[in-house]
This record gives C-alpha cells, structure tokens and sequence, in this order.
C-alpha cells in the first residue's frame, strides 16, 4: 500500500512538473511575441497586474514595447525554470536576463526581473 | 538643493538615520565574517525592482534565489536605500542597515579577485576571515583567495539604491522608456554620499566607491554608474575622500 502511495506521489508530481513546463514554455513564447512582435493584446496575460502597475500601468508599458525594434519571433526562448521556496513563486532564464514568475488567476506571470548578484 | 558651501570638520558622525531590520536567515548557508576594517570599497548597485521594493523583500527573494547547492544566507548588501524617481514622491527617502557589516556580502560577483594591500595580507595570513554554517565551528575557506588576490566580497561592500536605472529592453521589461530616462535625483545622490562618508567617518580604510559593473558584465547600476564621480564629489562637502 505504502509503496502504491508513493509510486502515485512521483507519478502525480512528474505529470504536475510537466504540465508546469508547459505553461512555463507557452509564457515564453507569449513573452517573445509581446516583446519583438508587438503583440501587445498579450501584456496581461505575460505580466503581473502588479508587474505593470510598478511600471507606469498598462498603456505606458504598451508604448515602451513599441520603441523596441521588431524582430524574428523565437520558438522556444525558456532555458530553465525552477520553483522557489516563495509559494507560487518561479524563477525563469532566457538567453538574455533571469525573471520573477508568479501564479496569477491560474497562470503564469511576469512578476520582474532578477539581477545579478553573489 | 542647498548645501553648505564650507565643510565644518567637526561634522556630526551621523549624517543620516540608518534603520534596523530583523531579517530572516537561512541556518543551511555557509557566510564568512571579516573585521570590517578590511573592508576599502563600497560598491554602489540597482535593484532592478520597483523603487519602492522594502528591504524585507529583497532579503525574502536572496533566500528563495539559492538552491540546496548554494543557499544564500541573507541580504546580499550591507545598506538598501529607498529614494523616489524625478518627480514621483514615493518611496519616502530611507536608509536600511541589510546584511551585518562583519559579514561578507554576496553583490560583487562570486569568481571576482581584486589585489590586497599590506594590511588586508596580513589579515587574511592571520585566519581574521573565517567561514561557515550557524553553530558550526567557523574556519578557513582557502577558495577566498587566488593568485594572491582575494573575493572582491571580501573587502567591499554593497549598497544598493532600490529602482531599476536601465532602460527598457528584452532583458529589461522594468527597465525606463527611451522618453524618458531614468536618472538619480540629486536627492538619491546625496544620500549615497552622505551615507558612503559616514561610513568613512567610523572605518577610515573605505576610501573608494565602485560601482557593479565595475566588477563584472552587468548592466547594474544602470544610469546611477554615471553620476559616481558626482557622489565623490558631494561627499567631499560633509568631509570626506573617495576615489
């Protein structure tokens, strides 16, 4: 009995660890999308409303992303991901800069930037 | 802003309030200690946050960015400075003591060697910087030093002025629009220098301000890299030297 209980444990947490890759890799791509495509219809459902309010609020950031040049959409820009001890709470590296992601309304957010320290 | 235009050389010791906070810690990381009289650099840093981010908050994501193979301990700077935006009224200007002065930091980058002097040789031959856990027995991490150079951690610490002083990028989305560049106030560079020269004032050896980048490839600190020769310079008015 013990033994089925912890078999469906690890099954359970690798499928729930998958499903969060998914949503980790489609966060991304939404991300790419806003940032070098202007698609910018995206911004809630990529940044956290608290993201966006500590930034000026929504249309000031919509008119920040249209300054940045357009550029070729990516497929897949996520590197890695972990979960922290923070409940919720993410860390995410692409290429270019680390990020904050948190669980908002059910999804996965933007919450900020991490910079480099230690 | 008005400053004097003559330094009084008996300048009170306390230039600004600097607050306390109790901090979380995580008794699973290892964090060396030093006399702080070895310390000759304060390396000025961004936070990449929201100006108004507290203190606790960024001592709650040091410890959530270590992982079980390398726990941060606490804070990774010594000082946080809040201090508002150009024409924003908040955060209300304040100074926060971050990780003890006797600790090491973790804000300069952990692969930098810088040279040591005489002194800090010395110290460093006579076991003053000792290294590990809550409750264990501290002792040498010979990893400190390299080539006869050791941690720039060791000898620096760090201050942090909370905001992101970077512009906009895809690296960068808290970053400050191409309109309008984000730069300190002459109030934030005040406090920097009013802050840096006490410091000064009770350890004498803190002669230099560095700034991140100065260090490593990084971005940090954005805007604020360009204006640490103005700090310098307000702080010869309350009395002291940086180069």
């Amino acid at each position: 009995m013990r033994i089925q209980l912890t078999i469906f444990i690890l099954l359970f947490s690798l499928s729930s660890t998958a499903s969060d890759d998914k949503r980790m890799k489609e966060l991304f791509q939404n991300y790419d999308k806003v940032m070098k495509q202007h698609k910018v219809e995206l911004v809630d459902d990529v940044f956290s409303k608290k993201f966006l309010t500590d930034n000026g609020g929504k249309e000031d950031f919509i008119e920040k992303v249209k300054e940045l040049p357009k550029e070729k959409k990516k497929i897949n820009i996520l590197k890695s991901w972990r979960k922290t001890k923070i409940a919720n709470t993410y860390f995410a590296k692409i290429k270019e800069a680390q990020f904050i992601i948190i669980e908002e309304d059910g999804k996965l957010k933007i919450d900020g930037t991490v910079s480099d320290e230690h | 802003m008005e400053y004097p235009q003559e330094v009084n050389p008996e300048w009170p010791l306390e230039l600004v309030e600097i607050h306390k906070e109790t901090y979380k810690r995580n008794n699973k990381a290892s964090f060396c200690v030093r006399p702080v009289e070895m310390v000759d650099t304060l390396v000025i840093h961004h936070s990449e946050t929201p100006a108004t981010t507290t203190p606790l908050e960024i001592n709650d994501f040091h410890l959530a960015r270590g992982t079980p193979e390398d726990p941060w301990y606490m804070i990774a700077y010594s000082f946080v400075i809040n201090s508002p935006y150009a024409r924003t009224s908040l955060p209300i200007q304040k100074v926060t003591e971050g990780r003890p002065l006797e600790i090491v930091g973790a804000h300069a980058g952990t692969n930098v060697f810088v040279p040591m002097d005489e002194d800090q040789k010395r110290q460093w031959e006579e076991n003053k910087i000792l290294c590990g856990k809550e409750n264990e027995e501290p002792k040498l991490d010979p990893s400190l030093v390299l080539n006869g150079e050791i941690k720039a951690n060791v000898t620096t610490i760090g201050i942090v002025v909370n905001g992101n002083y970077s512009p906009f990028s895809i690296s960068n989305p808290g970053g400050y629009s191409k309109k309008s560049p984000r730069y300190p106030t002459m109030k934030t560079q005040d406090l920097v220098a009013k802050l840096s020269c006490q410091l000064q004032k009770k350890f004498p050896r803190m002669k230099k301000i560095k700034w991140h980048s100065y260090y490593h490839d990084t971005t940090c600190p954005g805007t604020i890299k360009s204006y640490i020769g103005q700090i310098r310079t307000l702080a010869k008015r309350y009395g002291c030297e940086f180069n």
